[in-house]
């Protein structure tokens, strides 16, 4: 199945679309998409899962270096995650740090 | 199935995820099932495969194989390096921690432990031999 990242920044919201299978092999990828995230500096960041079929803990571990690398002001929302993405994100207390959306919420993602 | 032999290296996760599913699905395990066995194989194929590198020690393939009973489904995975049972290692810490104060250490083998009915480590004849099981669906 294979993985695939793509991000864009649009008005200071970094968005990262996933698809395919997040495991150890793909999180550099990932990784690699965050760091460019990361040189433009958003006031938030929007990981659109609803094509992301699997994720192991070294996409959770991107999820991390993401936390640490942008800070305590840059909230991270989860958009559209499969439910046994979101169930993985759920049992290992990640739900507690991103703002979980079933949906893209403009209104709450782009707010000034 | 027949027991397939793959390279220890991070290319091979996908292999194993396919052949893992393929089991799960003779075994006529749900969906939500199938995806936790999947990611406990690959959670344990991943530390075998990058602990090894780390080391130096890498054992150059991993064994996978699948047993089908009647009430329980075991993929065992088998790999000829240093002795290495994910239950020796640590535990995550912090999971209700702030992500910017999380330890990275220990998710893999927690997700791997709780997302499988039964998992048991053996070190045999040389071999580090982790085995998954998950219950079958009760027969119609």
């Amino acid at each position: 199945m294979g993985f695939s990242a793509t991000m864009q920044v649009t008005e200071g919201v970094a968005k990262i679309t996933l698809s395919g299978e997040l495991d150890a092999e793909a999180a550099p990828a990932f990784k690699a998409e965050i760091e460019k995230a990361i040189t433009q500096r958003p006031r938030r960041l929007a990981l659109l899962l609803d094509q992301l079929e699997y994720v192991a803990s070294a996409g959770l571990r991107v999820l991390i270096f993401a936390k640490q690398k942008l800070g305590g002001d840059v909230d991270i929302f989860v958009v559209g995650a499969q439910p046994a993405v979101a169930e993985t994100l759920r049992l290992t207390g990640f739900d507690y740090a991103v703002v979980m959306l079933k949906e893209y919420d403009a209104a709450q993602i782009e707010a000034v | 199935m027949d027991p397939v032999t793959v390279p220890a290296t991070l290319d091979s996760l996908q292999w194993i995820g396919r052949y893992v599913l393929d089991a799960a699905a003779r075994a006529g395990l749900d969906r939500s099932r199938a995806y936790r066995l999947r990611l406990a194989v690959d959670e344990v194929a991943t530390n075998i495969i990058t602990h090894g590198a780390e080391l130096g020690t890498a054992s150059p393939t991993i064994g996978l194989s699948a047993r089908l009973a009647d009430d329980a489904l075991t993929i065992a995975l088998e790999d000829s390096g240093p002795a290495y049972d994910p239950m020796q290692l640590p535990k995550p810490e912090g999971l209700d921690r702030p992500l910017e104060e999380r330890q990275l250490g220990g998710l893999g083998v927690y997700l791997a432990v709780s997302a499988v009915d039964r998992f048991e480590y053996e070190r045999v004849d040389g071999c580090n031999r982790n085995l998954f099981s998950m219950v079958r669906p009760a027969a119609q």
